[in-house]
């Protein structure tokens, strides 16, 4: 199934190639959870600070690790901020 | 409000969302800020122009000239001063009614906690971890309303807390042993993108002063200056954070 994932800011590095600044198409398997597809793109757990799926916030740990990902969703990843 | 507040204020007065009572709130107020460099600069001019009625300011740094690029509250004569003097002498200028305290060490503890209780809305401005979960904590603690921001390369994270409203706070968002290090020292910022943050954090001061507030509850704002994109979450109450959750005793 295809899922649509948007890595911000820091995490861009981890985009596989492509066009899009920020977004690509991908190809995953039927019943990936969100911490699966997370680990299959090398983003480590500090680094996956907001993690959203079509928009609204799935805590991280159980959560992500129960989430299971439709044909469809959007994924976006957001890096901790402290600065100032 | 005598004439001359009407007539200095009077074009946020004429806001439906501000107006006459809320202006009067906004000079009633008193805000705490917590770092004055590149987000506590901007935060700290506005509220000072928008007339709020004192500004406490927290700083233990001096000015340095590798942070005039972005901390606008601070003018190239005032490298070496102190930067809550520097800050004050530039808020007197923009406007001397507003009252500015100065606190030139780093808050901790049972005084932090006094400092959060004196205030009616603090402003996170700090850029590290550990003071962001401390200065939480207090205002937790003390059910005093937060407008924390944060900023870095080319992003940054906007969001506040609302005890009355019974909102998430900014511990929420962090699991209990969070502690990634990083600093604009090493990796950069662009000056008007912490300023955005900046001004962002005065934005929803003034607008949760003149209680109007209800909008910004459990909202999260990201911002990527790269990605031109600003994305606008609902974060929920985490109901085992550390700070405001039910195993808060276990902390
Ligand atoms: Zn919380």
């Amino acid at each position: 199934m295809n899922v649509n994932i948007e890595l911000y800011a820091s995490l861009m590095k981890y985009l596989p190639p492509g066009k899009h600044r920020f977004r690509r198409e991908i190809r995953v398997d039927d019943g990936i959870t969100l911490n699966q597809l997370i680990r299959q793109y090398h983003i480590s757990d500090a680094e996956a600070h907001l993690v959203l799926v079509n928009g609204h916030f799935v805590n991280c740990g159980e959560p992500r690790d129960q989430r299971v990902l439709v044909e469809g969703d959007t994924v976006s990843i957001w890096p901790p901020v402290a600065g100032g | 409000m005598n004439q001359s507040d009407k007539d200095r204020y009077a074009r946020q007065i004429r806001l439906p969302a501000i107006g006459e009572s809320g202006q009067q709130s906004i000079l009633d107020a008193t805000a705490l800020i917590i770092g004055v460099g590149g987000l506590g600069s901007p935060a700290a001019m506005y509220l000072a122009a928008g007339g709020i009625g004192k500004l406490v300011l927290c700083d233990y740094d001096v000015v340095e000239s590798s942070n005039l690029q972005r901390q606008i509250i601070h003018a190239d004569d005032a490298v070496g001063d102190d930067k809550v003097e520097s800050g004050k002498r530039t808020l007197t200028a923009l406007n001397p009614d507003c009252q500015v305290e100065t606190i030139g060490y780093q808050l901790e503890g049972s005084e932090l906690v006094e400092a959060v209780r004196a205030a009616d809305i603090v402003l996170d401005c700090s850029d590290n971890f550990p003071t962001r979960f401390e200065v939480n904590r207090a205002c937790v603690d003390t059910a005093t309303p937060l407008v924390s921001g944060a900023a870095i390369r080319l992003e940054g994270q906007i969001m506040n807390y609302q005890p009355a409203a019974g909102s998430a706070c900014y511990q929420c968002l962090y699991p209990r042993a969070f502690g990634a290090e990083e600093s604009c020292e090493l990796e950069g910022v662009l000056g008007p993108v912490v300023g955005v943050i900046g001004t962002m954090q005065a934005v929803q001061t003034l607008l949760l002063l003149a209680g109007q507030g209800e909008e910004m509850v459990n909202r999260l704002l990201l911002f990527d200056a790269l990605a031109m994109q600003w994305q606008g979450v609902t974060l929920p109450k985490n109901p085992n954070c550390p700070a405001c959750g039910g195993d808060r005793q276990a902390r």
